[in-house]
This record gives structure tokens, sequence and C-alpha cells, in this order.
């Protein structure tokens, strides 16, 4: 559900223009915050890049606190006050400063239809070599830097650089550009479901599926044996009608899933 | 290196871009149109959309002639098959 009420816990009012798409409420001083929260409930968004004021916000609550709503966290909280923040917000996605949209992406991506498939942030953690990347609903992907393979032209990934871009479509490292939607594909198995559900309404399921399973796997047609490289090809052309359990279950174990999963890709 | 097809003024300012991007060895060979939260994928195979949704003809015809200008069109098969060699274009596998 897109926030009915939003609100801008900012230094300054200035930053409220590029979030119009919002219509947010700027708060800016103490008093204002303190008249805001009890009006504030779970159609809430809060968007602060002010730690001052989110430690005020959580002074100013009365414990044990009622939900407050959402949040983002256009920085990255103290560890400490993770626990407190989790008690008041229903969602809380944070990160380091630039490690979000600019203001105007940012609310729309938060209001599009599809902001579940959009990212409007993250963060990057070397010590884990993974990151969390945050959807459109608040939603969180934790996903490892393996996941990032160099492309055919040597474009490397690079972790220091990180930033989402083109509304949330896209995922910079550096000069490496990777498709929101391929890493949902990749690690949110309700999204591909979904997906494989619409797939499956135009073109012959199964056989595709294979197909973008193979490649994801890395392997050619050639690497199914005993299966003859043109019997992969027919099935993933949707050529044959009707495949034989074992010859599904071969597939199956060759690409490392279950032959039951096997359509879900 | 992102691969991004320089677009006219006008396009540009309605935020119109045509980009081959990372971490699509799963696809067929296609050219993505993103304006703001929305993605077009064209078969660099077909020329066709890959998708029904958002709606093909959302996208401006002008920015459609321009991909598909073969000089363009060539340009772009070769930066895929530079980033996918192991899905080129010239593929048989769709």
């Amino acid at each position: 559900m897109v926030a009915q009420n939003t609100i801008l816990l900012m230094p300054r009012k200035g930053p409220a223009k590029r979030f119009a798409r919002l219509r947010p409420r700027s708060v800016t001083s103490k008093a204002g915050l303190r008249a805001s929260l009890p009006k504030a409930g779970k159609d809430t968004l809060w968007i602060s890049d002010d730690p001052g004021q989110i430690a005020e916000l959580l002074k100013s609550v009365k414990w044990p606190t009622r939900r407050l709503g959402d949040a983002i966290l256009l920085f990255n909280p103290a560890l400490e006050a993770l626990t407190a923040l989790r008690k008041c917000f229903d969602r809380i996605a944070f990160g380091a400063p630039g490690g979000f949209l600019p203001g105007e992406e940012l609310a729309e991506a938060l209001t599009a239809e599809n902001r579940s498939e959009l990212f409007i942030g993250g963060a990057v953690d070397h010590q884990c070599n993974m990151m969390t990347l945050w959807r459109g609903n608040l939603d969180s992907l934790v996903v490892p830097f393996t996941a990032f393979p160099p492309s055919g032209d040597g474009t490397a990934p690079n972790f220091d650089d990180f930033a989402v871009a083109d509304y949330g479509q896209t995922v910079q490292l550096g000069k490496y550009e990777a498709a929101t939607d391929a890493i949902l594909y990749e690690f949110d198995p309700e999204y591909r479901r979904r997906k494989a559900k619409q797939r499956r309404a135009s073109e012959q399921s199964l056989g595709a599926s294979i197909r973008r399973l193979r490649k994801q796997r890395g392997l050619r047609r050639e690497d199914f044996a005993p299966l003859a490289p043109k019997t992969i090809a027919r099935i993933e052309q949707g050529k044959v009608a009707a495949i034989h359990d074992s010859t599904k279950a071969a597939i199956a174990k060759r690409l490392k899933v279950s032959p039951d999963e096997l359509a879900s890709y | 290196m992102p691969i991004e097809l320089e677009l006219p003024k006008r396009l540009k300012r309605n935020r119109w871009k045509v980009k081959i991007q990372e971490k699509e060895t799963r696809e067929p060979p296609h050219v993505s149109i993103l304006r703001k939260t929305k993605k077009w994928r064209i078969n660099l195979r077909t020329g066709e959309f890959l998708d029904k949704a958002p709606k093909p003809s959302e996208v401006p015809d002008e920015l459609l002639a321009l991909i598909r200008n073969s000089e363009t069109w060539r340009w772009l098969c070769e930066q895929w098959d530079r980033k996918y060699p192991g899905n080129p274009v010239a593929g048989n596998e769709d």
C-alpha cells in the first residue's frame, strides 16, 4: 500500500520539492516532531536524512510505543538504536548517504504500481561480501557479491561504488549496471513464480524454463548426456508434447533443482 | 562498461533511455528501453517486444525507428555479443 501520510524529517524544508509526488509534510523542529507523533500510524511513511531528528523521535515517543508506520533513513543508524527503531516502525530501510535513489526518483518509485519490483536503495557489506537491497515496498533482499559475475566485455562490478539508478531499475556497481529484474529473478522465488506465470500464458513454459535455467547454470545442450543435444533443443522449443518422467528427472538433476520446481524457473 | 544508446535531446528530456544491462544471461539477446519505473525489452533476434506489459504502444515511434535503424541495430547487436559471448544474437537457441 502507498503511504497516505508522508513526513519528511529533515533539518530544512528545501528537499520537500523533490518529494512533491508524495505530498509530504516537512517537519524541521522538535515541536513539529512532537505534534506529528500522535497522528502517525500504519499509513505513515517517515523519510529522514538526519540522525539527530531520529534520535529526538526515539526520545519523544512514550515507551512502550505503538507503531508509527514505516521509515526510510537516508543514513546508517547506530547499531544500538536499531532495536528501538524496529519497535517504532513496521518496516525500516536504511543505508549510507548516496545509497538511495535521488528524491524525485525515490518518490516516483515509492508510488509506482510495480514498486515491489524496483530497488529504492541499498547498503553494501564488504565484510560479508553481500549487499542488502531495499524494494519500493520496503521489503529487503540480500544478495551475495557472487551474483554479479563480470560481463563478457570485461566489465566487472566495483562494490566500492554502489548506487541505484534509473528509478530503481538498475543497480550500479561502478561501470557495471545490473538489471533489477535479473536480480529479483534469481533471488526472489515469489517474483520468479509470478514471472513464470506470466510467461506460461504466452509460451511453452517448461521448455522455456529449462532453457532459462540452463543458461543460468552456464550449461550447453551438449552437457546433458546421455540425453542428446537435439532432445534438449526439442524440449526447450516446446516440440515435445509430453516429457517422460525419467527424462525430466535427468534434466532436473543436471540443473540441480527438483523435477517439480523446473517449471517455476 | 555501461552500454547506452545516445538519444536525441527531446527523448532524453522525456526520460527515455536505451541500454544493454548486465546480468541478463538468462534471457534472449535484447535491448532494454527504460522510462522512469517502466521497462520494455526488444528481442535482438526477432525485433519483437519480449513482454506484453507495459504496452509496446507506449514507446514512441521515433524511438523505435531509431533503435531499428540498421546501423544502430548492428551496433546494439555487436554490443550484446561483446557482453554476452555465450548467448550471441546470431545463435539459434530461441
